[in-house]
This record gives C-alpha cells, sequence and structure tokens, in this order.
C-alpha cells in the first residue's frame, strides 16, 4: 500500500529514506519465513510417505491386517479393536404402511407387488411360468417373486434357480424382477397320493388343508411391509393376458379373481370351466353347512355336497364385458389378486374348517366376513393348462378304450373287407389269368388241334392245377382270418355272430366248390345267391360292430360311415361277380374238364365256342 | 520461532525412528484383540446379513453403495430352507432366531431396559413394533428410535440383530376418555378388532422365513426374568404364556402384586352354554358381572410362595397377550388373531382357539411371573 502510494506521488518516495525502509521490510521476511513453511511441509510429506511404506510394510508381511484397516478406512477413524469395527449393516427399518395400501393405478404410484407361486413337482410347467413372467407388462422391479417348493421328487428346484438367475441376469434392464425368495418346506405327504384317494371325495378335505397350509407359509415367509398387492398364481396357466395385474388392479377390490377356464381337446368340446371353487354362497348350501360337524369341509364338484350355487365359471360369455364384477364368497386359487391389507388384516387361507371349508374357499369366505369386498370377473379368461386331471384320465382311458375298439372294429372291418375282396376279387383276376390262359391255348389249339389232342389236353391239366390250389389256399386263409378276429374282439356279443358268420363264410364256400362241379346254368343261378348271402353276412358283421360300439353318437356314425362303405365295396362285389360271371362260367367248365377227364374234347369244342 | 529450530535439525535417523514407532502403534491398533468376540459376532452378522434391502425385515442389510450402479442391480435369487428352521427346547445351542413383537401405544424406558437385560443372545433376536399414527403413536415413535438409536451403536453384544418399526395404516377406533364408555362391551369389541388388526399386520409382515420363535411382549411389561424366552421355550410347547401380575403398594402400604391378565384361562361348561346361544357375532368377555363365565382364570391360581414350582404347566384354552411365546410354524400354519368374532372370541382368545383347531396345543405356566406396569 505504502509503495503504491510512493510511485503515485514521486516525490514523497525519495524524500524519506526511513519510509523506504520500512516500506520494504516485507520484502525482507518473505524469504526467511518461505523455507521454515517449505520445511514443514517438506517435514510432513516425509511423515506422510513413511506412514504409508509402513502400512505397505503391514501390509506385505501381515495380510490378516488388510481388513481390518479396510473397514477403520471405510469409516474414517480408528475404532477401538475392543468394541469391535462398525459394520456397513444396516439393522433399524421404518415402514408406514398407509404407503402400502394398494390403489387402483397401482403401477404409477410404484405400489410392489408380491407374487406367490406354489410348486409342487412342477419340473414341466416352469418354462411356460418364465415365458408369461417375461411377458408381464406390470413395471418387473415392482414385482416380488416367491415359491415355495414343496415336496417335489423331480427337478423342480434345480430348474426354478436355473431360471430365476436367468431371468436376473436378463441384459433388458426391464426384465428382472425385485425381490426373489425360493422357499423350500417339505409338509411331507399326509395324504396317500393314489390316484382314488387323492381325488376321492374322503380326501379332498385333508389334501385341501395341506395346500393352504403351504400357501400361508409361503405368505407368511414372503410378505413384507413394502407390498401393496398379493397375487397368487399357478404354475399351470396356460394363456392369461400380459396385462392381468393391470387389469385386476383397476377395479380396486379386496380380492378379485378372473374366471379361469380350460381348453380342452376337440374330442371333449373345446373348452370347459375349470375353476369351480369361484362361487356366490347359496341358501341351499348354508343349511347343509349347519348339518355337517366342526371339521367337515365342502368340496364343489361332488355329489355328496350339492350345493347349487351360481358358479362364477359357468356365468362366462365369451363376449361378454370383461370388465363386468360378480360378489362372490368363495375364490379359486389359480389366479387371486389381493390387497396386501387384506393379508396384513389376518385373512389367510384356512388349513382347518372355517365354516366349513378350507383353503382358497374359506379365504374368500374369511375375508368376506372381516368385510373385504371379493369379487370375480366372470367374462374376463385365463386359461388353465389343459392336464387330464384324475377324472379326465379316467374319462380318456374311458376315450381311449373305446378308441381302441374302434380302432380293433376298424382293423376286423378291413379284414373282413379284405376277406370278402379276396373272396370276389382275388377269383376274378385268376380267371382273368385262365382266360389268357385259355385264350392262349385256344388259339395253339386252333392251330394243333387235330394233330396234338390228347397232349394238349395233359397241358392244360397242368396249367389249372396249380391257380385252383392257390384259389382254395386263399378262401381258407379268409376264414382263418375270421377265426382270428374274433378273438381280440372284446365285445361278447358279437363274438357269437362273428363265429355264425365266419361258419356262414365257410358254407358258402363249400357251396362253390359243389357249385363248381355242377353245370354252368345252375351255376349261375347259385352265384346270385352266393352274392346275396354274402350281403347279409357282412350285415350280420355290422349289427355286430352296432352291439360293440353302442357308446357314442359319433362311433355310431363312424359306423354308418363304414357300413355305407362296406355297402358300396359289397354292392361293387356284387358288379364284378356278376361281371364275371361268364368267367364264372369257364372256371365251372375247367373244373368239369378236371373231374372229367373223358369228356375233355367236347367240353373244350364249349369253352372255344363260348370265348369265341 | 521456536518450532522450526528442533525440525531443521532433523536426520535420516528421526525418520526411521519415526517409522516404527508408527509400525508400532499400527500393530497395537490393529492387532486383534485377546477376546476376539466383537470381530467374531460382527463376522457372523455379515453372513447372516441380507445383501439387498430388499430382503426379510427380521436380518440387517448390507448397506448399498449410493453408486447408479449398484443401486440399478437387480436382487438375487434367495433360497430359504424352512425345513432347518427348528424349534426345539434349547433355543440357544441351535441358534434360533426370535422374534419380539409389541404393538406400542406409549413408550416405557423401563421395558426397553428390560428388553436390554434379556440374557438371549442379541444377535438371534429381532424386534417389531407396531404403533398408531396418533399424536401419542408419534410421540412414542420419537422415545423408541432414540432408545433404539443408542442401542444399535453402543455394544455389540447389546445391539439386536434387526429393529422394524411400522405405522398402522388404519385409525384406532375412536375411544372416549370415560372411563365407563371405553369398557362398554360394544367399544370393548372395536378395541380388539383393531388391536387384532395391528398385531397380525405385524405379525405377517415381519414373520420373515428365518424366525424359530415368536415372543409378542407389550408394551407395558416392564419387568421380566431375563431368562424368560429361554425359560418358556424350554417347555417346547407351541404356544405358552407366563402369568401377569401387576406390582402395586396394598392398603398396609407394602408392595404387593395382584394379576392383571385374565385372558388365559380354561374353558367352563357355562361359558361354552353362553357361547352356543349367542348371535354369531356376539364375543364373550371375561371381567364382566353380566357375563359369568366362570372359567378357571390362571392369573387367579398363581402361587406366589418363594419356593413355587416355577416350571408348573397347565393347559389353557384362551391365552393372553402380554407375554406369549409361539412357535412360528403356529403362525405360519395361518393362526392369527382374529379380528372377528371366531367362536364368540377375539384376538388372543381368538388365537388360542384357531391354534386349537390347527391342531396345536395352549398352555400356561401360572407359577412364572411377568409384571406389568402400574400408572
Amino acid at each position: 500500500m505504502n509503495r503504491h502510494n510512493a510511485y503515485i506521488n514521486g516525490h514523497k518516495g525519495f524524500s524519506s529514506r526511513e519510509s523506504g525502509n520500512l516500506s520494504i521490510s516485507p520484502h525482507r521476511f518473505r524469504p526467511q519465513s518461505q523455507p521454515a513453511l517449505r520445511r514443514r511441509r517438506q517435514l510432513l510429506v516425509r511423515l506422510g510417505i513413511a506412514a504409508t511404506c509402513s502400512f505397505l510394510l503391514i501390509f506385505l508381511i501381515f495380510p490378516s491386517f488388510r481388513t481390518p484397516f479396510m473397514t477403520a478406512l471405510s469409516l474414517g477413524l480408528l475404532a477401538p479393536a475392543v468394541e469391535g469395527p462398525e459394520l456397513p449393516l444396516e439393522t433399524v427399518r421404518y415402514y408406514d404402511l398407509s404407503n402400502s395400501d394398494g390403489t387402483a393405478r397401482g403401477w404409477e404410484r410404484e405400489e410392489r407387488v408380491l407374487m406367490c407361486a406354489p410348486l409342487r413337482d412342477a419340473e414341466t410347467h416352469l418354462p411356460m411360468f418364465f415365458g408369461h413372467l417375461h411377458n408381464f407388462t406390470y413395471p418387473h422391479h415392482l414385482i416380488d417373486l416367491a415359491f415355495l417348493v414343496s415336496d417335489s421328487k423331480d427337478n423342480t428346484l434345480n430348474l426354478l434357480n436355473e431360471l430365476l438367475t436367468e431371468l436376473q441376469n436378463d441384459p433388458d434392464p426391464k426384465q428382472p424382477y425385485g425381490e426373489i425368495s425360493v422357499i423350500e418346506k417339505d409338509f411331507g405327504q399326509k395324504v396317500n397320493q393314489d390316484v382314488e384317494s387323492r381325488h376321492g371325495f374322503a380326501a379332498q378335505a385333508s389334501r385341501r388343508k395341506l395346500m393352504a397350509q403351504a400357501r400361508n407359509w409361503l405368505l407368511s415367509a414372503a410378505l413384507r411391509p413394502t407390498h401393496s398387492w398379493v397375487y397368487w398364481r399357478d404354475v399351470d396357466v396356460e394363456t392369461a393376458p400380459f396385462t392381468i395385474l393391470e387389469d385386476l388392479m383397476r377395479h380396486n377390490k379386496d380380492v378379485i379373481v378372473p374366471n379361469v377356464w380350460r381348453p380342452l381337446p376337440d374330442w371333449l368340446g373345446g373348452e370347459q370351466p375349470y375353476d369351480l371353487n369361484s362361487w356366490q354362497e347359496s341358501e341351499t348350501a348354508l343349511a347343509l353347512a349347519d348339518t355337517l360337524d366342526e371339521d367337515a369341509v365342502i368340496v364343489e364338484g361332488y355329489a355328496e355336497y350339492a350345493t347349487w350355487r351360481p358358479h362364477l365359471a359357468y356365468l362366462r360369455d365369451p363376449y361378454g364385458d370383461p370388465d363386468m364384477e360378480m360378489e362372490i364368497d368363495g375364490v379359486g386359487g389359480v389366479s387371486i389378486l389381493a390387497k396386501a391389507n387384506v393379508f396384513r388384516a389376518g385373512v389367510h387361507f384356512p388349513a382347518f374348517s372355517f365354516e366349513k371349508h378350507a383353503e382358497t374357499e374359506g379365504f374368500g369366505k374369511m375375508a368376506k366376513r372381516m368385510g373385504f369386498s371379493v369379487v370375480g370377473l366372470p367374462h374376463y379368461t385365463v386359461w388353465h393348462l389343459y392336464e387330464p386331471s384324475v377324472d379326465d384320465i379316467r374319462h380318456m382311458e374311458e376315450m381311449e378304450q373305446e378308441r381302441r375298439n374302434r380302432e380293433n372294429e376298424e382293423k376286423e372291418r378291413a379284414e373282413r373287407m379284405k376277406k370278402i375282396k379276396e373272396e370276389f376279387n382275388d377269383p376274378g383276376s385268376e380267371w382273368e389269368k385262365d382266360k389268357n390262359v385259355i385264350d392262349g391255348i385256344s388259339q395253339q389249339e386252333e392251330q394243333i388241334r387235330k394233330e396234338h389232342d390228347a397232349a394238349m389236353a395233359d397241358k392244360e391239366a397242368k396249367d389249372q392245377e396249380p391257380g385252383d390250389k392257390s384259389s382254395k389256399e386263399s378262401t381258407e386263409t379268409g376264414s382263418k382270418d375270421t377265426k382270428d378276429t374274433k378273438e381280440p374282439a372284446d365285445a361278447k356279443s358279437g363274438d357269437s355272430k362273428a363265429s355264425k358268420d365266419a361258419k356262414d363264410t365257410k358254407d358258402t364256400k363249400s357251396a362253390e366248390a359243389e357249385d363248381a362241379e355242377d353245370t354252368k346254368e345252375s351255376s349261375n343261378a347259385k352265384d346270385t345267391k352266393e352274392v346275396k348271402k354274402d350281403e347279409k353276412v357282412s350285415k350280420d358283421a355290422k349289427d355286430a360292430k352296432e352291439d360293440t360300439t353302442p357308446k357314442s353318437s359319433k362311433d355310431g356314425k363312424d359306423t354308418k360311415d363304414a357300413k355305407e362303405v362296406k355297402d358300396d365295396t359289397v354292392s361293387k362285389n356284387t358288379k364284378s361277380t356278376k361281371e364275371n360271371k361268364e368267367d364264372v362260367d369257364t372256371k365251372d367248365a375247367k373244373d368239369t374238364k378236371k373231374t372229367a377227364d373223358g369228356k375233355e374234347g367236347k367240353d373244350k369244342k364249349d369253352v372255344k365256342d363260348k370265348v369265341a | 520461532m521456536a518450532l522450526p529450530r528442533p525440525l531443521r535439525r532433523t536426520n535420516s535417523i528421526t525418520f526411521v525412528l519415526a517409522g516404527l514407532l508408527t509400525i508400532g502403534f499400527l500393530i497395537f491398533i490393529f492387532s486383534p484383540s485377546p477376546n476376539a468376540s466383537g470381530l467374531s459376532t460382527a463376522k457372523r452378522k455379515l453372513t447372516n446379513a441380507a445383501s439387498h434391502p430388499l430382503s426379510p425385515p427380521t436380518a440387517p442389510f448390507v448397506k448399498q453403495d449410493t453408486s447408479l450402479e449398484a443401486v440399478n442391480k437387480p436382487p438375487p435369487v434367495v433360497h430359504y430352507h424352512l425345513n432347518n428352521v427348528t424349534t426345539t427346547a434349547d433355543p440357544i445351542g441351535n441358534q434360533e432366531t426370535v422374534l419380539i413383537l409389541t404393538p406400542l401405544a406409549r413408550f416405557y424406558q423401563e421395558y426397553w431396559n428390560n428388553l436390554l437385560a434379556l440374557s438371549y443372545p442379541h444377535h438371534l433376536i429381532a424386534l417389531g413394533f407396531i404403533i398408531p399414527k396418533t399424536k401419542e403413536g408419534n410421540a412414542a415413535t420419537i422415545s423408541l428410535q432414540a432408545a433404539i438409536a443408542s442401542t444399535q451403536t453402543g455394544p455389540e453384544a447389546k445391539r439386536f440383530a434387526s429393529i422394524i418399526i411400522m405405522r398402522q395404516d388404519f385409525d384406532p377406533p375412536l375411544q372416549s376418555q370415560d372411563e365407563a364408555e371405553r369398557h362398554k362391551k360394544e367399544n370393548q369389541k372395536a378395541r380388539r378388532a383393531a388391536m387384532s388388526r395391528a398385531r397380525n399386520s405385524l405379525l405377517f409382515t415381519t414373520i420373515g422365513p428365518s424366525t424359530s420363535w415368536v415372543l409378542w411382549l407389550d408394551a407395558d411389561i416392564i419387568e421380566t426374568p431375563p431368562t424368560l424366552i429361554q425359560d418358556l421355550a424350554s417347555h417346547d410347547k407351541p404356544v405358552i404364556v407366563p402369568n401377569c401380575l401387576q406390582r402395586f403398594t396394598n392398603d398396609q402400604g407394602k408392595a404387593d402384586t395382584r394379576p392383571y391378565d385374565y385372558n388365559s384361562w380354561q374353558d367352563s361348561q357355562q361359558a361354552q352354554d353362553m357361547a352356543a346361544n349367542m348371535a354369531p357375532d356376539d364375543i364373550i368377555l371375561e371381567g364382566y358381572n353380566d357375563m359369568a363365565t366362570y372359567r378357571t382364570l390362571m392369573a387367579m391360581t398363581a402361587d406366589k410362595s418363594d419356593n413355587r414350582d416355577i416350571n408348573a404347566v397347565i393347559a389353557l384354552d384362551g391365552v393372553g397377550g402380554t407375554a406369549l411365546l409361539v412357535k412360528a410354524e403356529v403362525h405360519r400354519d395361518g393362526a392369527m388373531f382374529p379380528p372377528f368374532a371366531f367362536y364368540h372370541l377375539m384376538e388372543t382368545e381368538g388365537f388360542a382357539k384357531m391354534a386349537r383347531r390347527l391342531g396345536w396345543g395352549c398352555w400356561g405356566l401360572p407359577n412364572y411371573f411377568v409384571y406389568h406396569y402400574n400408572e
């Protein structure tokens, strides 16, 4: 400051020397202080270097010191070792449950959903289920998944783990889900698992109670204070809208279920209501409940308990408004969306008889009891996998049996047809052959008739014999076949008739043989009779078939069709036999040649005439 | 000017000495403490802790890096082996975790001190509180949080594994301050229904997959034996309840105790007959003159002599909730506190009924005492 003044007022700066000395005094002190500061800094730096060196030395010599050092460093202070180092752990959690009340537009308020899926031997369904998981439109990071794997004997657990890890490591940031819990708990098989006992009426109650127990364990282990909704989903749902969570949420009901149907193979009618546990209470059922003892469980779908309840499943209209709601009392467990506060209030899946119901039906009842709204959507459908239940398996076995019977009949029919064809066509072709042979013979004969009369006759005899044998053989095998088919045919009534038929055919054959010895005219007449007989035989066969297949109308149709086909073939056969009549004559003629050698010459003349 | 002088004289020997000293200090500081208990507890805690905030609240979780990358990392797939969760008569030996649940309306420091005095290993204890969203509840929350903060930063051995504070999502039923009004039977029903809902909310959101035992302890239980959990568990009963008494000064000015919790009882034929003639939503209440149930109350059968048999066990039909040890599987099976008339019973009495419907028995220790706060 002084110096500046001095420069501005020049004379003043030079006039007094003492003032000038004073003004430059800071210049004199600065070089002194600087090295001191520098030295101090240098010292600090050296100390720092020494410290780091010693740290490094310690780390090199004693690796065990590294971890405590790191924890100490992360906290920024050297905590005394007696108290133990601080951990980066959060032990206190604060939740306000009013922040996790479900609303109609949960995805906008970032409401968390807990999705529960109980699993048992579900390996085959898992890939399908994960396909659904990939497709959900509700923000995935807001959905927590919880699985309960219980008493599984297949590879469910490993496959589940594999698929979940894959899902969480998906490169698409929108795919991974929130918290994922896989709960392993075996409850033991209290119920005998064989088909009859599993679906027997008596076993239903304890089976339902066991399933309820599994659901409760899953829920209690997975429900968190942050959840606003709980979605129960079976893994064997085949088709469901990707937006199902939003669709159900929009109704803003405490408990809501869609309609559950299942597709069926065409031979079972195409589709069928699946979940009969969603129903409205009826007076009949209430009256029935009063008569039952404390531990009884009313199960839908058994004749023992005719409840006359309106079922959600039966009210479906494929073209109905999917948003239509219906108040229900019991719910099915295939796909339930419920507000978490329903479960927080204590509603669960009763593993005991609660108002004569257990599991999901009891859940619906209990929710109602606590004043929550329980609603079903009759026209909003989720499709359950068609997985034959025991009833269905029994039904399918019946169907399979019928199919097998039908197959047998078809086989039998085919054999019969073959036999008929053999009876009528094969001789025809043989006769054709014979005719050709005869033609050739006759031509030859014309040439050298007179010179080699006797020689020709021998030749003819030789040619004839093998053909005749073969035709006889074929008829024999035909009759044998009919005998064979008798045995596998299950229908007893058909059996006797078939054997009669077989006898008939034998008869006709023997008659044929007899006919062969008769003269041409009479044999013609008999042949037409034979055809009629055969028609009768085929009719008998038809009757027999109708007896064996009285079960389904479709079968009836099939057999009708078959009859028509048969009739056609039979009539064709009759036509062909008529066409072949003349050939038959020639055959007859040949036969007569065989039997009567002496008259050969004359007969051949006749043959020649006829052929000409 | 005095400081720089000795520094100026520094030479290499000084630095070597300084380095040696540093090393010595560091060795002293980082050498593992002789008992090493703190470190091992910490390690055990670390292995028990969840790696993601989205985890069961009964275990602590490792704090997340606030970096974006870590936040976006999806939670891992976690397996819980519930087959390995045991509930045995030797809970400490089997490292069984206990969840202490308390519906809190008013915070008593004595309650907290009693909790801290429990000899059960604190790293196996998780605490859960549910507090109504009222003015009183807010005050209780603040005092509770202060107590928690001092405990959880205090000595490692006293810290609890995890603490959950929860605020109710429904309003408590309006209570008139009038004593007669509050004890009217109809109000009693609404009060107990709200209490049941609070208990259920607390229970089903905190029980998680690793809890072995659930200890229901009311906020006004201020004195229990420090071995409460071990003692109750040693009986290996699905549901067990000690006798709840209250200390008071009697007419002679002497310290005395009187029975407090009347909800632990054995049923009577009269009560059953009464229930049979009730409407489905009516409940039987204990302690009303116009509703004489003639039940055997456990509180009345207490033997207060010094040489009493504290291990005496009786079967009960109804239980009180002041102190109640329940095997977690009983709750997991679905036994909850009915907020509706369940066999004409509600709350803890209804719970006992439901547990029995599920095949679990309820038991009482008439001579094992816990003490209720006396206002």
